[in-house]
Formats: C-alpha cells, sequence, structure tokens
C-alpha cells in the first residue's frame, strides 16, 4: 500500500513538471504574473511529492517489505535498523531518489528564501529548476524505479543485506554529506544563470550566491574528508585517497567551488571578474553532473562505480545540454560581464585572489586530465591508456605547494596595490620563522627529502602570517575594549567572514601536516603463529592468540597482537579481525570474508594493523603492519576547516560581508 | 589585455602543455599504463616491454595457493574464451574469489602476468542480483 503511495507520488511529480513548463511557456507569452504564481506552486508541489516518495520508500526499508526488488537487494532481516534506514542511498535507484529528494529540499529553501527578495530571478530559476527536476524524475519514473517490485514468480524469503563494508557509521554520514554538496551546486548553477540570463548581478544577488556557496563548501569538504577517513578505517589499504575516479570526480567540483568562493570576493569587493565567477558557479554543477556520469556509466575502470544499470548515455546527454546552455547565454550576455576596472598590480589583494584561481583551475585540470585520459586515449588512437597516482602526485604536489604558500601570502597583500616597502616588513617575520623552521626540520628530521621540508616551511610561513592577521586585529578591538576576554570575543566576532576564512586556511594548514606523514610512510606483510614475534620499524609485534567467536550476523577470528618498542615497553595491543559475513550460508561462495583493522592512532603516527588470511591447519595468521605518521592531523584538518567555513556562514549582525 | 592576465594566462598554458607532453609524449612508465583487453594479450603478443593492465573475471577452480606461503597466489583471468595466467604475491582483497571481477596490473612475459597490483571490484556497493536471492 505504502509502496504504491511512492510510486505514485513520484509519476505525480513527473506530471506536475510537465504542467510548471506549459504554465513557464503561457507565461513567457502573455506576462501574466498569476501564471508564474503558479508555476511557483507547481515545484513546490513536486519538492512535496518527491519527499512523500523517499518517506514512502524509507517506510519500506523499515517494514522489510521484500516484494520490493530495492529493498530485497539492499536489506534483510538480519541488517540492523539504522542501516535499513542507510540502504536509501546504497543503490542506484534509491541513491537516485535520494539525489532528487536533497535537491527538493535545497529547492523549497530557494524558492521561498532567496528568491523572495530577487523577484527577477524567479521565471528562469523556475524554467532551469523544472528541467533538472524533470530529467532526475525521468530517471526514478522510467529507468530506475525504487518501488519497482519483484518480479511475480518468485516470493523472497530474505533479502541480500547491506554490504558489510559500508555497515559502519562513517559511510552512514558520509555520503548523505557528500550529496548535501554535490547537490547544493544545482543552485548555484540555477542562481548563476538565471541572473546572467535575466540582467540582475546584483550586489544582493552575490551576497546570496556566496551565502549559498559557503553551505554547499562546507558540505562538500565535510563529505570529502569523510570519505577519505571511511577509506583509512574500513577498506584496509592504509591510505585516505588514491586518486581513484569517484575520488577525483568529487574533488573537481570542490577545487573550482573553492576559487569561486575566492574571485567572487573580488567582485562582491570592486565589481570585477563577473564573466569569470558567473563561469566558476555554473562549472561546479557541471563538474557534479560529469563526475556522476563517470561513475555511472561504467566507462572508466574504477574500484567502486555502479554497474548495474547504465545511466551513462542519459546523464552525458543531460551534461551537453546544460553545456550547450550555459556556453550560449553566457556569449549572448557578453556585453553584461565586461567591467571598466582593472586588476593592475602583480603584488595586490586581487593580484593574490587570481593566483589562487590560476592554481586551483590548473588543480582542477590535472585531475580532470587524468581521469579523462583512458576515454581520451582510446578516443584518439584506440589505446586504453591510464594514469596512476604517480602522475596525479608529480603533477599536483608542487602546485598544492604553491598553494600553502599562497594562503600565507594572501593576507600580506593589500586591496589595489601593496607598496615595496609594505611587502618587504610584512614578509619579513613569515620568512623568518619559515626559513628557521627549515633549518631545524633538516637538523632534526633528515634524511633529507625536498617536498616535505618545502611543506615545513610552507606551513610555518603561513601559520606565521595568518596568526599576525589575528594578533593585529586583536590589538585593534583591544584598543577598544579593556578586559582579554572581552577583546578576543569582539575582535572574532566583529569580522566573521574574514576570521571564518582564516581559521579554514588553518584547517588546510594542517591537512598539508598530515599530507607530510605520507612521505614517511612504511609496510610489512609476513605471517605469525601465537607466541611468534617480528621486529619491524623498531617495533616488536608478538602475537598473543587468534580466537575465534560467532557473532551476530558473522563470524570472527580475532588475533591478540603486542606492540613493544625497543625499550621493552608495551605500547598497545591490537586486535585485527577477519570475519566471514553471511557464514551460514551453505554455499561458501556467498559467504563474504571482511577484515576488521585496528588502529594505534596517535598524533604523531598511526600502527595500522590488518588480519588478512588465517591458516587453521598451521594455526598461522597472515598479516599486514602498516606505520603511518602524522595522519590524525588531516581529520583535524578537516575539522577545523569546517569550524571555520560555519563561523564564516554564521550571519553577523553587522553587514560586514565584504571585508576579507 | 592586460599584463597581469596575460601572465596568468601564459603560465596555465604552459602547465597545461608539460602535462599533455607528460601524459603523450614522453614514454614514462611510472605515469602511464595501458590497458589491455585479454584478447589483445592472448592474441597479440607473448611479452611485452611495458606494464600493463587487464580486466576480467577469475576462472572458477584456477586459484591455487600456495600451502607454505599463503601470500603467493596464482590464478587464471578470463573474459569470452580467452583466458590469462596471473601470479601474485601479497595480500589478496576481501572480495577475490572466483568469477570476481578483477583488474591487475603488473609486467607481462611468456604469457604470464606477474602483478603487482590485484584489485577487485565493488568495494563500495553491493550490486547482487536476485539470483542471490533464496526463493522457493
Amino acid at each position: 500500500m505504502i509502496s504504491q503511495i511512492g510510486s505514485l507520488a513520484l509519476s505525480i511529480s513527473g506530471g506536475l513538471i510537465l504542467s510548471t513548463f506549459f504554465f513557464l511557456f503561457y507565461y513567457s507569452i502573455k506576462k501574466n504574473k498569476i501564471f508564474l504564481d503558479i508555476s511557483e506552486r507547481g515545484l513546490i508541489a513536486v519538492c512535496f511529492c518527491v519527499i512523500l516518495a523517499t518517506l514512502c520508500l524509507l517506510n519500506e526499508l523499515l517494514i522489510s517489505n521484500f516484494n520490493l526488488q530495492y529493498v530485497s537487494q539492499y536489506t534483510s532481516y538480519e541488517t540492523p535498523l539504522f542501516f535499513k534506514v542507510t540502504a536509501l542511498w546504497a543503490g542506484q535507484a534509491g541513491s537516485l531518489l535520494f539525489w532528487t529528494f536533497i535537491m527538493s529540499i535545497y529547492s523549497l529553501i530557494y524558492i521561498n528564501v532567496s528568491l523572495r527578495k530577487m523577484y527577477e530571478l524567479k521565471f528562469w530559476s523556475y524554467i532551469m529548476l523544472s528541467f533538472i527536476f524533470g530529467f532526475f524524475l525521468l530517471l526514478s519514473n522510467f529507468v530506475a524505479n525504487p518501488f519497482e517490485p519483484v518480479s511475480s514468480d518468485i516470493i523472497v524469503q530474505n533479502g541480500n543485506g547491506l554490504n558489510p563494508l559500508l555497515q559502519n557509521v562513517t559511510m552512514a554520514i558520509h555520503p548523505p554529506t557528500l550529496y548535501l554538496g554535490f547537490i547544493g551546486t544545482t543552485i548555484l548553477f540555477v542562481m548563476a544563470l538565471s541572473a546572467l540570463i535575466s540582467r540582475s548581478l546584483t550586489f544582493e544577488w552575490i551576497q546570496s550566491i556566496r551565502r549559498w556557496s559557503l553551505i554547499v563548501w562546507t558540505f562538500l569538504s565535510a563529505g570529502i574528508i569523510l570519505g577519505g577517513y571511511w577509506a583509512y578505517n574500513e577498506l584496509g589499504w592504509g591510505g585516505y585517497w588514491a586518486w581513484d575516479p569517484v575520488e577525483n570526480s568529487s574533488l573537481m567540483p570542490w577545487l573550482i567551488l573553492t576559487a569561486f568562493i575566492h574571485s567572487s570576493m573580488i567582485q562582491e569587493k570592486r565589481g570585477m571578474l563577473k564573466s569569470w565567477n558567473i563561469l566558476l558557479a555554473a562549472s561546479t554543477f557541471l563538474l557534479v553532473i560529469l563526475g556522476t556520469f563517470i561513475t555511472r556509466s561504467g566507462i572508466v575502470s574504477s574500484v567502486h562505480s555502479f554497474t548495474a544499470e547504465n545511466l551513462g548515455p542519459l546523464f552525458l546527454g543531460f551534461l551537453t545540454s546544460l553545456i550547450l546552455f550555459t556556453v550560449y547565454w553566457f556569449f549572448k550576455r557578453f556585453d553584461l560581464l565586461k567591467s571598466d576596472k582593472k586588476i593592475d598590480s602583480f603584488s595586490s589583494r586581487e593580484g593574490g585572489f587570481l593566483y589562487n584561481n590560476l592554481i586551483l583551475l590548473l588543480m582542477c585540470f590535472i585531475v580532470l586530465w587524468g581521469t579523462l585520459f583512458p576515454i581520451l586515449s582510446e578516443a584518439w588512437n584506440g589505446e586504453k591508456i591510464y594514469v596512476g597516482a604517480t602522475y596525479f602526485n608529480q603533477l599536483n604536489v608542487p602546485i598544492g605547494l604553491v598553494l600553502l604558500f599562497l594562503m600565507g601570502i594572501g593576507p600580506l597583500l593589500s586591496w589595489k596595490n601593496t607598496s615595496n616597502s609594505k611587502l618587504l616588513s610584512n614578509f619579513k617575520i613569515p620568512m623568518i620563522v619559515s626559513f628557521v623552521s627549515g633549518i631545524i626540520y633538516s637538523l632534526f628530521f633528515g634524511p633529507f627529502q625536498l617536498y616535505p621540508l618545502v611543506t615545513c616551511m610552507g606551513i610555518a610561513f603561513t601559520a606565521t602570517s595568518i596568526s599576525n592577521e589575528f594578533r593585529k586585529s586583536y590589538k585593534k578591538s583591544k584598543n577598544k575594549d579593556k578586559s582579554i576576554g572581552s577583546a578576543f570575543a569582539s575582535m572574532m566576532l566583529n569580522n566573521r567572514h574574514k576570521n571564518g576564512g582564516y581559521i579554514v586556511h588553518i584547517g588546510i594548514t594542517l591537512l598539508f601536516v598530515g599530507f607530510i606523514g605520507r612521505a614517511f610512510e612504511v609496510e610489512k606483510e609476513f605471517n605469525l603463529s601465537p607466541g611468534e614475534e617480528i621486529y619491524f620499524a623498531n617495533y616488536i609485534f608478538k602475537l598473543n592468540s587468534i580466537k575465534s567467536e560467532a557473532r551476530d550476523n558473522h563470524y570472527a577470528f580475532i588475533s591478540d597482537m603486542d606492540v613493544i618498542d625497543q625499550s621493552n615497553n608495551l605500547i598497545t595491543s591490537l586486535y585485527p579481525e577477519k570475519r566471514i559475513y553471511f557464514y551460514w550460508n551453505p554455499d561458501p561462495e556467498k559467504r563474504q570474508p571482511h577484515s576488521e583493522l585496528d588502529i594505534y592512532s596517535t598524533m604523531r603516527k598511526d600502527i595500522y594493523s590488518i588480519f588478512s588470511a588465517y591458516d587453521a591447519e598451521k594455526n598461522q595468521g597472515y598479516f599486514k603492519i602498516m606505520i603511518n605518521p602524522l595522519v590524525n592531523w588531516v581529520w583535524i584538518g578537516g575539522i577545523v576547516m569546517v569550524i571555520g567555513s560555519l563561523f564564516a556562514f554564521w550571519p553577523s549582525k553587522r553587514r560586514d560581508y565584504g571585508v576579507v | 589585455m592586460n599584463r597581469i592576465y596575460t601572465s596568468l594566462i601564459l603560465v596555465f598554458a604552459l602547465i597545461v602543455i608539460w602535462t599533455i607532453y607528460l601524459t603523450n609524449v614522453k614514454q614514462d612508465n611510472s605515469l602511464t599504463i595501458r590497458y589491455y583487453t585479454i584478447e589483445e594479450l592472448v592474441s597479440k603478443e607473448s611479452s611485452l616491454s611495458t606494464r600493463v593492465k587487464v580486466g576480467g573475471l577469475i576462472k572458477p577452480n584456477s586459484i591455487s595457493i600456495n600451502a607454505e606461503d599463503q601470500l603467493e597466489v596464482s590464478f587464471y583471468v578470463y573474459q569470452g574464451n580467452d583466458s590469462l595466467k596471473v601470479y601474485y604475491y601479497g595480500i589478496r582483497p576481501d572480495l577475490f574469489k572466483d568469477d570476481a571481477e578483477v583488474v591487475v596490473a603488473g609486467s607481462f612475459n611468456d604469457n604470464l602476468i606477474v602483478a603487482t597490483e590485484l584489485q577487485t571490484k565493488c568495494a563500495s556497493r553491493y550490486e547482487g542480483d536476485l539470483k542471490n536471492i533464496e526463493k522457493i
């Protein structure tokens, strides 16, 4: 019954989209405001129908209605309640509906909050929203319908159950967070183009789109970091980033959105770069759709691409029409975008933002080129050639280091022009600190490696420069206030946008601390029987025992391994497990092994242990141990980034958005 | 066009050209790796000087694990009627079993792939179909 309601709601929303188009068309001829209002109601009704359909699917997942194909594919009676909820986005059909669901929530906010103040954007916003909704509803209704019943000749007793890798709290938060970021770019696209087409690039508009871009950026950043965190803690290859096409397609919109957040400040402050900003805002969405195309078409081999249904051609068609639309209006409205002001000085704040844009764009190009290279090379001469992590690192690491220094240089530059003497005095302290830390690093943490050394110097430079900014504004507010606490509070609160930005930059600096660690990772694979020990990376790993235990939904072999340092102190005990899910299944084919890691984590290094195989006859375990320095700083950096952007987003009483 | 834009565009163009040079012109085995179908390898060559990447399914009952050292394994990958022998030493992914979809990368000599990378597909989704569901 409930599933019929959901299915009906999906069909109705499809019909509503068609009628919305009809009324918009009518409005464009008659210019009668009533038709615009009707189409607005229509869109709002679509949103509510989609929300209803999603709630229906959720209900079916919770009550385990295995008459639905989707429910039986991704859940079973044994699936814990929490993961029945997350199964909503575990598969193709559900995740598409979930996508439309989030888009509905965003659209409701956009229509009811942002557009209330920008009446002139309504018409084109509704057209584009209807088009995008139309596409996703087409998929949900006709291609990947989550309410599809199982074929009538079978009765399903129990469902497949959710992949054990996905039965993890991070994996439950990561996709929705990333989706909130991805789908938020829709609003940026709609907002940028509707303003362009209706010729209303107002100050109101730039402020509003900046607020939206901060929300989207926060979710996107959090989603990417959470994805890395999940990969590190669950997948067992010891890293958090592998330049996989799926990861790349989330990084590309992030890079471009970051560029937009910076360059739109120039527009807000000085009315320049309008055309550039429109392009950046629109491109974030285009890159999201490109990424979705890559992951859902199976065109590039990725360890985690969807394979069940091929949505590739549909997404390609959708992407092409969006690109053509953007390009058409961009050239048609080019006259609007010209600015009479110019950026003249290399050493100005505007210049700094431009360098930032250059770097981020280059990184995006490199990632895009590498991701699409197999397709491009195959089209070029029929040879499918992949580029590996080496390619991405070789090009992106030096460029990323320039970006790191640039975060420190930016605040030292003034708007319009910085005089040479001021430049010199501004740079002096950060430069000295940077060199000193470089020397300290070389003396105490040899052997010499170029990138870690430069990264260390960059971190010192940027951290000094940013803390100097905080010190200066603290001094300013100290002159007004008397107590230290209230001076600090008023300094932080008075200019939230600027301070939030600096907090984000500190977060990114901390990320780089974590990246240094990658240069010093070591690993070893070995086998041990209980009672035996092995020496590796200045530690002794001593296997005490391997126990086995039947648990609720799996069977586990649990190893007990002591880590002892050179002076014979027990550092920690590690308990990596080898689990067999679906072990009750008589067919060994259907059982699924899973290695549950154990990680001893400190600020300085992680000891990462994997129990990869168990030989019952010899009572011998096969293990992999990795020593990963500084990984925790990546997560800390991520948290600081998110805190900073929330801080910047939080509305302040004073209208001081444009002061950065 | 003013100076600052011109120089920025120049830098951008230079790095773009450098990227294209690295991937297309320079024959660097650490950067690029060619993907072959099993059919291509079986029919055309028996040895190659460059590293190769091959995808296929694990032939059922072809996995043979060294009893002395369980990290050592050899198996056949197949696609259609063609198959190739693969040797691998190291920890295998959890999903490594008969008929699993794998991507291997390594050197190709005398019709044997000595793999340095072994990945199984489908880490983040459970795309089973209804054949896995118990029926009455």
